[in-house]
């Protein structure tokens, strides 16, 4: 709003990362020395995007000698001083630019699923960190759905064992499920009424819970503080506790020597003759500028990445770069997030922590008592009062008195929402709309409908959840019907040009030097939060990318 | 309870343990005293209530921080506190006593600490059961031993109870020969039950920085110099010592050191949490505990007490 | 509508360390939004206000949150939330049709504006809204009932919500930075947490919600 103070909003107007310096985002009013590439000279990977995927992926080629520059369309920002405790104020982290949504279910996007600042959505992400069951890196052939991961989960155990160890996760001491993991490197974080609220459930239901994998440390760490408990996780951090792409790959990308650059919009990718990229359009301060590289990542999550392999179509590539199997764009999942709810004489207040500190995987680990495809993971609640009030009206079309009341049951409320897998289907997709943004770039169209698997899955989840929450005494229990929250797809990994777009390593199949490493690349997305894979799966990018140039073969 | 009754009672148990601690670590409450002041049971004896009194003072600290937290929404939350308090009192005046006859209302007051202590390790043990998750040795198991009421906690205070109670027993001992208490020789005896108490509390500071992921190479202090010093009481308590003790001697007086410095990283640590001491109320409470490192002081104390007695009688 | 938090004022925590200064200084700009209208009209102006009214009935004898105005100000900033759905226009356009398209609808079926309605009318208007029951020209292929829970209920909610005065009513903590809190289990309260009314001892309640 044009009252709230300007200044709080200066990183959306004025870079930071300039003049050979960066915002060290762990200080207050901090610098920190960042190297600056010329535009003409070209630096060997131009990465789109510095969340999850391009975040990690920029620290890890930085750590290997490579010179790297990461755009984000975003701003840089500096939690301490600039994030506010306040939902509408903090919406300056999302993706608000316009989006259009349509299909059967179209989907609800900005503040639900897209960041835009460096750090990406990982800025405002509810650091939920869990690991992919093994076998649904094989869920083809051995669950019979989807498609296979061109990974082997061994190596991606290594690898979240990597990624878990950076970001310092606060977890519990042995994980119920699956193979041995190793134990989080922190403390699991207290567990909050709301957290309890789910393991009364569960044991009442007779199912294993466990305290959430965190990624907000519990213990100091350097100079970040540990988590205070204040509950606005998903509007952005201000104690730094929260382990986000912002305060731990990119200051250590930064350090390794790559610059970032900030309020950077990537417009469009060159591609020259010989059908390679040469580098990259952006707009920064007004002006449309190219940045030369020898190669080109593109990190923009998975509406922004078909997004941006569509606008940068040629003569030669008149369907966009890297879409000779159709795909870019295709088999777009949104994981279903619906949810039950119920009164509890007890208080609640849901409000304090992070809102997810206790979680089941009970049906994501157990195929037995399933009329459907794919797993879930539910997990404790703790919305804020505007999304508290969105899901109430938005669900039980509540207003007036009625709703005034029901609010006023904040403080004795507590729920559980899923994380769900979606299958997924080619008619799922991203496609450009006739609509321009402020770059003048067409918007995104994002079409989506929910198969009759993906409402088996939601019915039986709704179904067990509401069981749970009756079985400890719960009253007026409800279902939220009607929710999406994390995007994948939209420019799968796999072993075949014809059914992907990038192979194992995060290179497409058609330009050899362009690479897409965020949430596009899933095949299948599992019923956990995808985060901690899209990092493991750029450390593993950044190891063979290291490997490849040591063979002669990048 | 309201905030300002918090408040209140916070300063208040605070300048009390102040002012208790100075009192027991005054020099000349020793220097003061006549006549068979220096018998070895009766010096050993004051050495305990000095102890005693710190750790007294570090449990009435932490119990009174702790069950705030809790809002004293029991009742008997308040028990540690006022039972910490009299211990503190009297071990005060035990220190400035240098009669070689028990003292009625001290001795009463220890044994009170130290059933206190025992009913409050029930108390403990009765609210983590009513938690999900209760006792399973299940992950969850560690959620309760991290952040329910503290397990071993209240045997801080029955700590200081039995020190204070041992050190009546002492000064009543028979100063012919080597004394002796509960028929055993007392100096080992002693040695050995502060080797106990500082295992344990080792244990518990190990248990607190895991939970802090050792974040600070100086969290390793408290796990490993204390057990040093255990072994080497349980060695003298065990054998005939013909020399002096020196390093046992010294290495107790090293870990006297730590519980104090201790204490100050402590107070570091709080002002390195979110909003300094600016936000005290939430991080003197979530932040590492500033009272708990003067219990290896108190424990240290004592097991110098128990040296000065095997040394002035290689057979007590 | 019981008092549930009596007392109860996030605001008397402005100078604690629940508040830094990024939020007093967001929600200082909240608290002098004045209610008069930037971006629409004196007619949509006056109805948004009628339908606001009915959407968040405010208390009488208290301090009335300028719910319009606030609305009003995500539109003259055309502030978006990042998606649409492809049945909607643009939010500006939206709104500008849809009340328009509201007030078309009182026109005819009480030859009234809306503002001049009876309550439990303006009710009934809105609830064949949010029905989908409100269809003509005016709506030109804009689905009532989308309107109604994409932009009327969720733009007026949020506002609403984002406003201290309601996190007071719902007994919320409001700001927490740099401190949050620390009692997390069941029935427990940070004293610098609302306290509920429980029946029969609501003074308690209201001591303590005064005594912050
Ligand atoms: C509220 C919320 C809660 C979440 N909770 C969890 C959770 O608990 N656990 C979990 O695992 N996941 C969670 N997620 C999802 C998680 O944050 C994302 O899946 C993950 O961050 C995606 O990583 P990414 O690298 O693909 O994209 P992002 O992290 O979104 O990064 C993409 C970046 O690219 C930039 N960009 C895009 N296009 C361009 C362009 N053309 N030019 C320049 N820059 C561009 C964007 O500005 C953005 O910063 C949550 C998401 C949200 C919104
Ligand atoms: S609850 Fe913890 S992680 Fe969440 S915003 Fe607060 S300090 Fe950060």
């Amino acid at each position: 709003m044009t009252v709230e103070s300007n200044q709080l909003h200066d990183a959306l107007h004025v870079p930071r990362g300039k003049d050979g310096r960066a915002p060290d985002p762990l200080r207050v009013g901090g610098w920190m020395p960042m190297r600056e590439y010329r535009e003409d000279e070209a630096v060997d990977f131009v990465i789109v995007g510095t969340g999850a995927g391009g975040g990690t992926l920029a620290c890890k080629l930085a750590e290997a000698g490579f010179s790297v520059i990461g755009m984000d369309a975003g701003a840089w920002w500096r939690p301490l001083e600039e994030f506010a405790s306040d939902e509408t104020h903090q919406d300056k982290l999302f993706w608000t630019d316009e989006r259009i949504c349509d299909g059967d279910n179209p989907l609800k996007l900005g503040s639900n699923n897209s960041g835009k600042s460096v750090g990406g959505s990982t800025v405002h992400f509810a650091m939920v960190s869990l690991r992919f069951r093994p076998e649904w890196f094989k869920c083809r052939t051995l669950l019979g759905y989807g498609a296979d991961w061109p990974l082997d989960w061994r190596e991606m155990w290594r690898y979240y064992g990597e990624v878990e160890q950076a970001l310092k996760i606060a977890g519990p001491v042995t994980y119920p499920w699956g193979p041995k993991r190793p134990r989080y490197p922190y403390r699991a974080h207290e567990i909050n009424a709301a957290g309890w609220v789910l393991a009364q459930a569960c044991e009442a239901m007779g199912i294993a819970w466990t305290e959430t994998p965190l990624a907000t440390i519990s213990a100091p760490r350097g100079r970040a503080h540990p988590c205070v408990y204040r509950g606005f996780c998903v509007t952005g951090c201000a104690t730094n506790a929260k382990q986000s792409a912002l305060v731990t790959w990119i200051p250590r990308a930064v350090t390794a020597g790559a610059e970032i650059r900030d309020l950077a919009m990537v417009g469009r990718i060159e591609v020259n003759d010989a059908g390679l990229a040469t580098g990259v359009h952006y707009q920064r301060e007004g002006q449309w500028r190219f940045q030369r590289a020898r190669n080109v990542v593109v990190a923009g999550y998975a509406i922004e990445t078909p997004r941006l392999l569509l606008n940068s179509a040629t003569d030669r590539y008149p369907d966009g770069l890297a879409n000779s199997s159709g795909l870019v764009g295709r088999n777009l999942m949104a994981q279903t997030n619906q949810g039950v709810y119920g009164v509890f004489d007890d208080e609640i207040r849901w409000y304090k922590g992070p809102p997810s500190l206790t979680l089941t995987e009970h049906w994501n680990y157990t195929d037995t008592g399933k009329d459907f495809f794919g797993g879930y993971a539910f997990m404790a609640q703790g919305p804020l009062p505007q999304a508290w009030v969105s899901t109430q009206a938005g669900n039980r079309g509540l207003w007036g008195e009625a709703l005034l009341r029901e609010m006023q049951q904040y403080n004795h409320q507590a729920g559980f929402k899923i994380v769900g897998e979606t299958l997924p289907q080619e008619r799922n997709r991203v496609t450009l709309a006739d609509e321009k943004d402020q770059y003048g770039l067409p918007v995104a169209r994002v079409t989506y409908s929910l198969c009759d698997n993906d409402k088996a899955l939601v019915k039986h989840s709704i179904d067990f959840m509401s069981r749970g929450l009756d079985a400890i005494g719960a009253r007026d229990i409800w279902a939220e019907e009607d929710d999406t929250c994390h995007l994948n797809g939209t420019a799968r990994m796999g072993d075949d040009p014809a059914t992907s777009v990038v192979n194992a390593d995060c290179r497409s199949w058609d330009i050899r030097n362009l690479w897409i490493c965020d949430g596009s690349v899933f095949p299948t997305v599992g019923g956990v939060n995808p985060s901690l894979t899209i990092q493991a799966i750029a450390c593993r990018t950044g190891d063979r990318i290291r490997q490849l140039a040591a063979l002669g073969e990048l | 309870m309201r905030t300002n009754d918090g408040l209140i009672a916070a300063t208040l148990g605070a300048l009390a343990v102040v002012a208790g601690a100075a009192a027991i670590t005054r020099k000349s409450a020793f220097g003061s005293a006549v006549g068979r002041r220096h018998q070895p049971t009766v010096i050993a004896a004051r050495r305990l209530n000095r102890a005693s009194g710190l750790i007294a003072a570090s449990t009435l600290l932490d119990s009174g921080i702790e069950h705030y937290r809790g809002a004293f929404h029991n009742r008997a939350m308040i028990a540690p506190l006022v039972v910490s308090a009299l211990t503190l009192a009297v071990s005060a005046h035990g220190t400035r006593d240098a009669r070689p006859v028990a003292h009625r209302l001290r001795d009463s007051v220890y044994a009170g600490a130290a059933l206190t202590g025992l009913i409050g390790t029930g108390f403990h043990l009765y609210n983590i059961g009513k938690r999900p998750g209760r006792f399973s040795w299940k992950n969850y198991s560690w959620q309760n031993l991290f952040y329910a009421s503290p397990i071993l906690a209240p045997s801080a205070v029955a700590l200081a109870g039995l020190l204070g109670y041992y050190s009546e027993r002492l000064r009543e001992s028979r100063s012919t020969g080597a004394p002796r208490v509960f028929g055993l020789p007392a100096g080992r005896a002693l040695a050995a039950l502060t080797a106990a108490g500082l295992v344990a509390t080792a244990g518990e500071a190990g248990l607190l920085h895991f939970r802090g992921a050792y974040h600070d190479p100086f969290m390793y202090v408290p796990v490993t110099v204390p057990p040093i010093a255990a072994a080497l009481l349980a060695e003298t308590a065990a054998s005939r010592p013909r020399k002096p003790r020196r390093l046992a001697r010294w290495w107790l007086r090293l870990t006297t050191l730590i519980g104090f410095v201790g204490a100050g990283f402590h107070i570091f640590g709080v002002h390195r949490e979110m909003g300094g001491w600016r936000n005290w109320r939430q991080n003197v409470l979530n932040g590492p505990p500033i009272p708990a490192p003067s219990s290896f002081s108190g424990l240290a104390l004592a097991g110098l007490a128990a040296l000065g007695l095997i040394e002035e009688h290689p057979h007590a | 509508m019981p008092d549930r938090y009596p007392g109860y004022d996030v605001l008397s925590k402005r100078n604690t360390a629940s508040w830094n200064d990024a939020s007093r200084q967001v929600i200082d700009a909240r608290l002098a939004i004045v209610d008069s209208p930037e971006f629409f009209d004196e007619r949509k102006w006056r109805t948004l206000r009628a339908i606001c009214d009915r959407i968040v009935p405010q208390p009488a004898g208290r301090a009335v949150v300028p719910i319009a105005a606030m609305v009003d100000r995500k539109l003259a900033d055309d502030h978006r939330d990042g998606y649409r759905d492809a049945r909607l226009p643009p939010q500006r356009e939206a709104w500008r049709r849809g009340l328009a398209a509201l007030e078309a609808a009182a026109q005819a079926r009480a030859g009234v504006a809306f503002h001049r309605l009876m309550t439990v009318a303006q009710d009934a208007l809105l609830r064949d809204m949010q029905c989908g029951r409100l269809d003509g020209p005016e709506w030109d292929d804009m689905p009532a009932d989308l309107f109604f829970r994409e932009r009327v209920a969720h733009d007026i909610l949020a506002a609403y919500y984002s406003h201290p005065v309601s996190w007071n009513e719902i007994g919320f903590g409001g700001p927490a930075s740099p401190r949050g809190y620390v009692r997390m289990y069941f029935n427990r309260r940070d004293p610098w947490e609302a306290a509920e009314a429980k029946a029969g001892h609501e003074a308690a309640a209201r001591d303590a919600n005064e005594n912050m």
